[in-house]
């Protein structure tokens, strides 16, 4: 849980003008927000989430610099004073019902407003109360503000407010804030237009969650919670993972008390191991075996399609790729391997050749850098080839594709590597490679092959091995059906959208104007087995012979023929 | 037992639920036993019909999770006072398709028989997850369905660790989904380890009393006892207490979702300091997350004025727009006369053109052999001329293509038929923790409120740095001590240098 901002962790600011900044909370330093001011990083350390704190000081000062915490009645007073308005539905009515204050008069240029730019500068400078005082002054002096009506008023203030309150709100950053954040503030291409429900729908459809306790607890038939996932967002879809798996913050579900003991107590001995962090496990880690990527359940197995995976939004849950802190529950449980290593492993140079193993006595002799740098080697050679030899043993729980590739390539390699009944989720920006994906396991399509897959069989000699016959049937199949359209239950498509709405006493409407852009579409479906002789569906035998005299008859046929016939496969 | 919506392992095993999926949306949950004794009369123990063959228990346990399952023969017929039933299976099951999906019965006898397969018929065997669940699940409230809820526990933060309050259980879509999101491990009778971890938890509070006992009823079978403790309470009036309304434990929630009528009169409970000076239910070290589920403006409305007067922040309020969408092959062309489900109609401008040429050329021709019979047959020939000599130039064009027919015409997509237009709006809200003065004192005794360092400090060094920086001091003192070595080496020979110079 984000109980309080913790040092050298990475937090978000809301500015007054909706912007979101991201700042890392280095200790003694001072942090910059823009014309918001700047102000001493030690005053929100050890603070709680949610605060919004106004920046004071006496101009000229740097000592006098503090932080006042806005309270919540502050923040809310003006939609609770209007409320205390009658609900403030109930506009001020003339004798004759026209509303006393309308729009009709307003003066339509800035002659309204005495106050000059000059005058405001100067007013900024001086000003000790966090821009408040510098509001006040601009409602004085508008000439024409009893003109406006109660509506037209309140905007005039927030507009004001937005820009000169020196107020900002500390937030925990998370995999909801940054998503948004990507999309808004930063660029939403890097992150394929993600947004927060489709993310939402993605960890659901995917049955990602937590897979139980994983150390101690004897090891049943098999563990639990291996995902295998494809992530061209930068990490955001690993991050959403790793979030619901309980496994992106690396404080998360410590006590609150033990907290700060425990955290400078493992700090200790990390360091003397740091030398040995790629070695084999071998006597001195006896303590802490954390060997990277070693985990067995609840895992990540992230595929990439170029030699190093881009996993940069995750440097700021304090995982970083070129400097791993062995910390980090990533660092054992999130396991990369590239499309080159699941398809021919032996292409890959790393999992390919393996250093020589040098005898002990060697290496005794060896210079501590060399003798470092053979076992990172032998370390690292040994780590590929058990996550590489791991992920073509398949067998994962659940797959997730955000992916500029073409998903139909992808699931060809990763549907085999899927047990039964796990679920497959595909996000894409746009609908047309989705609806491509629908097409693979169209009804007809799994028609034609259920058809072609009997016709093979029917064609084979007696004689011929039931083994062979079956793989030549396979591999013939194969041409014309890249993928087994029967492999995958119920495929759905969908998309969600969330509309959002200012609810104000007597101003309740959606917001004026949104994000446009890609829409986002959801692919999902559940890997099935399906059996190795064709089953016939259920149904009346004559109503499906007379089908069958016309075309085909088969447990898929199209949902308008489908009467009493069964039509999943 | 472990819950098969959490940890359902690689196949399905005796006593757990597990799903027969028949087609999309179209689930029945049951709890796999080879005896039942509920119900008297197959020879194979407990069997579950549908609409697409009878499957005994026993040829759905311990299979493969994802298997597709063939249906058994099944003698229906022979059972105790089930006599007439025969007659319906064995006409069609068409008519009584929904009630027998639902219709589960069982045996008594001593040792199941051995089921034999049936010639036609199957479904497929998966587990449960939250998603299937709600849309088999039994209905005995409005459910909050998954574009909704996935929607909520993603902004509320519910994550494995979390405790949760949920009140409405409801039809308990919403607790099944959420204790899949606070999930981290089952909770233990042994001694907790010192390190612990907070485990997650749903606190589920449900005011109509059967409805609670099913809930709980529910949550039994389907292994989550510990994970999510129901209470049946009206929490308007006694909060959220667990077990004894006022004294009991505090549940110590991080999240709170509430699907009920008047969330604001539950609110008052909802605070660091409740009036009544009892507990609160809510954990004092972390910030509270707050979602209401209301499908009219005027309670959120009345639900928002409440969270400003009691301090909740970041309060927004949103709906959730979903639809799926079907794709299909639409198939717009002459060519396809006779094929199911297509269009005849000229795919362009070229083949309707080519279609009228032709037309005009049978009339024409009509016109002719009519002015030399010199014949008054006013039947309308000219039409049915024109279509059946139809397939003749078809013939004449361009052989029907060898494109395979799940290939031909092209793919579209568009929103389902029947769309949810508006199912509720979302309330949100944060109440952050408490923070005293004493607090802040505190704090900032610990971090000097005004301490910069002038040169700001590089990040913090990593291992790899670290690493580094502590091989090169090392191969620095190495190459010192050789060095030393060397001139301790030379010293002599130097000094013996010196003095025959």
């Amino acid at each position: 849980m984000h109980s309080h901002v913790r040092p050298n962790q990475f937090v978000a600011f809301k500015l007054p003008s909706e912007q979101t900044r991201i700042q890392k909370i280095v200790p003694n330093t001072e942090i910059f927000l823009g014309k918001y001011g700047a102000f001493p990083a030690n005053q929100i350390i050890g603070r709680p989430f949610y605060l919004t704190y106004e920046i004071n000081e006496t101009p000229g000062d740097a000592t006098s610099k503090y932080l006042r915490i806005v309270s919540a009645a502050e923040l809310h007073a003006e939609s609770l004073i209007t409320e205390g308005e009658g609900d403030g539905d109930d506009l001020e009515l003339n004798e004759d019902g026209t509303p006393v204050r309308s729009n009709r008069e307003t003066v339509d240029d800035r002659s309204t407003q005495k106050l000059t730019l000059e005058e405001i500068e100067a007013l900024k400078k001086e000003s000790s109360s966090a821009g408040r005082d510098i509001i006040a002054k601009l409602l004085e002096s508008h000439q024409a503000l009893d003109q406006k009506t109660a509506f037209s008023l309140a905007k005039y203030k927030l507009r004001k407010e937005r820009k000169y309150m020196k107020r900002f709100t500390v937030m925990p950053l998370d995999v909801s804030l940054l998503t948004n954040y990507m999309l808004e503030d930063r660029e939403a291409a890097k992150t394929l237009e993600l947004r927060d429900e489709l993310i939402g729908l993605i960890g659901c459809w995917g049955n990602v969650h937590h897979g139980g306790n994983t150390a101690g607890e004897a090891i049943t038939s098999k563990p639990d919670g291996r995902y295998l996932v494809v992530d061209d967002t930068g990490g955001l879809v690993v991050a959403a993972m790793a979030e619901r798996m309980g496994m992106l913050y690396p404080h998360d579900g410590e006590d609150e008390d033990e907290d700060e003991e425990h955290a400078e107590q493992s700090k200790a001995p990390e360091n003397e191991e740091a030398v040995n962090e790629e070695e084999e496990p071998t006597t001195n880690s006896t303590k802490r075996p954390r060997r990277q990527m070693s985990a067995q359940g609840n895992t990540i197995t992230l595929l990439h399609a170029n030699k190093q995976p881009n996993l940069n939004l995750l440097k700021y849950f304090g995982y970083e790729q070129d400097n791993m802190s062995e910390s980090h529950p990533l660092y054992t449980n999130l396991k990369t391997v590239s499309f080159l290593q699941l398809l021919d492993p032996n292409a890959d140079m790393i999992y390919a050749q393996e250093p020589p193993v040098v005898p002990e006595a060697e290496l005794a002799q060896y210079k501590s850098s060399k003798r470092s740098s053979y076992h990172r080697k032998r370390g690292r050679w040994m780590r590929t080839r058990r996550v590489v030899d791991e992920a073509r043993l398949g067998g994962f729980d659940g797959l997730i594709i955000s992916s500029m590739m073409d998903p139909g390539s992808i699931l060809k390699h990763a549907i085999p590597l899927l047990s039964g009944s796990a679920p497959i989720v595909i996000y894409s920006p746009t609908v047309e490679p989705l609806t491509e994906v629908m097409d693979l396991f169209s009804t007809a399509r799994k028609t034609a092959f259920i058809m072609r897959r009997r016709e093979l069989e029917e064609q084979a000699d007696e004689s011929e091995d039931p083994a062979e016959l079956s793989q030549r049937v396979s591999a013939e199949l194969a041409e014309e059906f890249p993928i087994d359209p029967t492999t995958l239950l119920s495929p759905t498509l969908q998309t969600s959208r969330v509309r959002a709405w200012q609810v104000l006493p007597g101003r309740t409407h959606p917001l004026m104007s949104g994000r446009g852009g890609a829409e986002g579409y959801i692919f999902h479906a559940i890997r099935i087995i399906p059996k190795q002789e064709s089953i016939e569906a259920a149904g009346d035998p004559a109503r499906k012979r007379r089908r069958l005299g016309k075309q085909t008859d088969t447990p898929t046929d199209t949902p308008a023929a489908s009467g009493d016939v069964e039509m999943t496969s | 037992m472990p819950s098969p919506f959490l940890t359902p392992g690689s196949h399905s095993s005796l006593d757990q639920l597990a799903l027969l999926h028949l087609r999309r949306d179209h689930a029945i949950p049951t709890v796999l036993r080879l005896h039942d004794d509920d119900n008297a009369g197959y020879k194979e123990g407990k069997v579950t019909t549908t609409r697409f063959g009878s499957f005994p228990h026993s040829t759905l346990t311990d299979q493969p999770w994802g298997s597709q399952i063939g249906a058994s023969k099944v003698d229906t017929g022979s059972r105790r006072g089930r006599g007439p039933q025969k007659k319906q299976n064995q006409k069609h099951l068409k008519r009584k398709a929904e009630e027998l999906d639902s219709a589960t019965t069982a045996g008594e006898g001593e040792t199941p028989q051995a089921a034999v397969a049936a010639a036609s018929g199957f479904l497929h065997l998966v587990y449960p997850t939250p998603e299937l669940w709600t849309t088999s699940l039994p209905h005995r409230t409005q459910v909050v369905y998954t574009p909704d809820y996935s929607y909520i526990l993603h902004r509320l933060r519910a994550r494995p660790g979390t405790t949760i309050i949920e009140a409405g259980a409801g039809s308990g879509s919403f607790t099944h989904a959420s204790v899949r999101a606070v999930f981290n491990g089952y909770p233990s009778e042994e001694p907790q380890p010192p390190k612990k971890r907070r485990l997650g938890k749903v606190c589920s509070f449900e005011f109509h009393e059967q409805r609670a006992e099913k809930v709980r009823q529910e949550i039994s079978e389907h292994g989550l006892d510990g994970l999510v403790e129901v209470t049946h309470r009206d929490v308007y009036r006694d909060g959220f207490l667990l077990q004894t309304p006022k004294t009991g434990p505090s549940p110590k929630a991080n999240a709170i979702f509430l699907d009920l009528p008047a969330p604001w009169l539950a609110l008052k409970h909802l605070v660091r300091h409740p009036a009544d000076g009892s507990e609160s239910p809510l954990d004092p070290t972390s910030p509270v997350y707050l979602c209401t589920f209301s499908p009219c403006l005027e309670q959120v409305q009345r639900t928002i004025s409440t969270l400003r007067q009691l301090s909740w922040l970041s309060i927004s309020m949103v709906e959730v727009n979903h639809h799926r969408i079907e794709v299909r092959r639409e198939k717009t062309g002459l060519e396809f006369e006779r094929v199911r489900g297509a269009v005849v109609f000229p795919k362009d401008v070229d083949e309707a053109v080519t279609k009228m040429r032709q037309v005009e050329e049978h009339t024409r021709k009509y016109r002719e052999s009519m002015l030399q019979n010199d014949d008054d047959e006013s039947t309308p020939i000219p039409q049915s001329t024109a279509k059946k000599s139809d397939p003749a130039p078809a013939a004449n064009d361009p052989p029907v293509s060898d494109v395979p027919a799940y290939n031909q015409g092209r793919l579209v997509h568009r929103s389902e038929q029947d769309l949810k237009t508006h199912t509720s709006y979302l309330v949100f809200a944060v109440l952050p923790r408490e923070w005293s003065e004493e607090d802040e004192r505190k704090c900032r005794e610990k971090w000097a409120p005004h301490q910069i360092d002038t040169t700001p400090s590089e990040k913090p060094k990593g291992k790899r740095q670290m690493k580094r920086e502590k091989r090169q001091a090392e191969e620095q003192r190495e190459q010192r001590e050789q060095a030393q070595a060397q001139a301790q080496a030379q010293e002599p020979a130097a000094a013996a240098a010196t003095e025959t110079a």
